[in-house]
């Protein structure tokens, strides 16, 4: 019993040693939209997570899934440095972007690179979550659908003057006759 | 003998502050660029990007920032030498339109305010390298009213004032 038991306190005790002090780090990348038009921006929202047990340094994020020739950069950078994230850590980047053609475009995942700790002399790599493929919406399909159409209404209105002002014109130009005629009795 | 040592203790206190590596800056010049959402319909919360450039006068190259965002103090991430970002997101009704400071400290200073932060108060006596001002317009959810209603409306009013004014003149 008393044997078995020491087993027990050994394993536990090995169990525990496993778990060295080092960061790990959770990084997730979503696309904060609710649609994606072309030529209107593109919210993308980066999430790093510590969750180890010792202080991540030199966490380096690096996106290049956005190439220039499709993709605009409006605000924030695709490639920034924490030097330092603590253990418990939660950290957000955002990045704006405007995409200039429409179609279907792939979402991949970003980059992450760190020293698990102080003294480690190999970086860690670990990309985040990638939010997928998605469509980007023309602006004109999506004016159609979205935009106020107040021009359109205008226009519409300006239209329909003619078969409602002509007999409107006719029956007050009688109703004017008739009312000199009513005076002049 | 008292006297040498005397200058010996003075030089190194004099030159003490040089080696130890405190990381300020000195007549910050800062040039900062503010981007706030502006149509809801491009993201689901409300997104500030705030970047700056700063230029130290001590010429400190290793600075590291802090932000103060609404209460919370969160690392400013480095995108070049100089050029830094803070980015915080939450929701369209939690950020309102209006005008938003954000607090740049140094290492010292974010030690301060956690200082304070614990101790009780809000870490508001803390004086931040500098300041930004996030000017927000406000978050656009979509028109107060639809023009297709204000059509129908009109519509609707000027068929009404054709009925009055034809059961008026058959009465």
């Amino acid at each position: 019993m008393k044997s078995l038991f020491l087993l027990v306190v050994v394993f536990v005790a090995v169990r525990s040693d496993n778990d060295d002090h080092a960061a790990r780090l959770l990084a997730s990348k979503s696309i904060l939209n609710q649609f994606i038009v072309e030529g209107k921006e593109l919210t993308v929202e980066y999430s790093i997570y510590n969750v180890g047990s010792s202080q991540a340094y030199n966490v380096e994020l690096s996106d290049s899934s956005f190439p220039e020739e499709d993709f605009q950069r409006v605000s924030g950078s695709l490639n920034v440095k924490w030097d330092r994230l603590a253990v418990g850590a939660n950290v957000s980047h955002a990045v704006i972007l405007k995409p200039l053609r429409p179609g279907y475009a792939n979402f991949t995942a970003a980059q992450v690179k760190y020293y698990p700790t102080e003294e480690s002399q190999a970086v860690q790599v670990g990309y985040t979550t990638a939010p997928g493929e998605a469509g980007i919406v023309g602006l004109k399909d999506y004016e159609r659908r979205f935009s106020p159409h107040i021009v359109d209404w205008a226009t519409f209105a300006i239209m329909t003057l003619p078969s409602i002002g002509f007999p409107f014109l006719l029956w007050y130009r009688s109703k004017s006759k008739y009312d000199v005629k009513h005076k002049k009795n | 003998m008292a006297t040498s040592t005397k200058i010996l203790a003075l030089a190194v206190l004099a030159v003490l502050p040089l080696l130890m590596n405190a990381s300020t800056c000195i007549g910050p010049q800062v040039t900062s660029n503010v981007y706030t959402t502006s149509e809801a319909s491009m993201s689901i919360s409300t997104v500030f990007v705030v970047e700056v450039a700063v230029k130290c006068n001590n010429g400190e190259k290793d600075l590291l920032l802090f932000a103060d965002v609404n209460g919370h103090m969160v690392p400013a991430t480095q995108s070049g030498t100089g050029k830094f970002q803070v980015s915080w997101s939450d929701e369209h009704k939690k950020l309102p339109a209006g005008t938003y400071g954000v607090r740049f400290f140094d290492e010292e200073g974010y030690n301060a305010v956690r200082k304070e932060k614990r101790s009780g108060t809000d870490g508001s006596t803390v004086t931040p390298i500098f300041t930004v001002n996030v000017k927000h317009s406000g978050t656009w959810t979509g028109p107060y009213v639809q023009t297709e209603f204000v059509a129908t409306c009109v519509a609707l009013l000027v068929w009404y004032m054709a009925y009055r004014s034809k059961s008026f003149l058959m009465s």
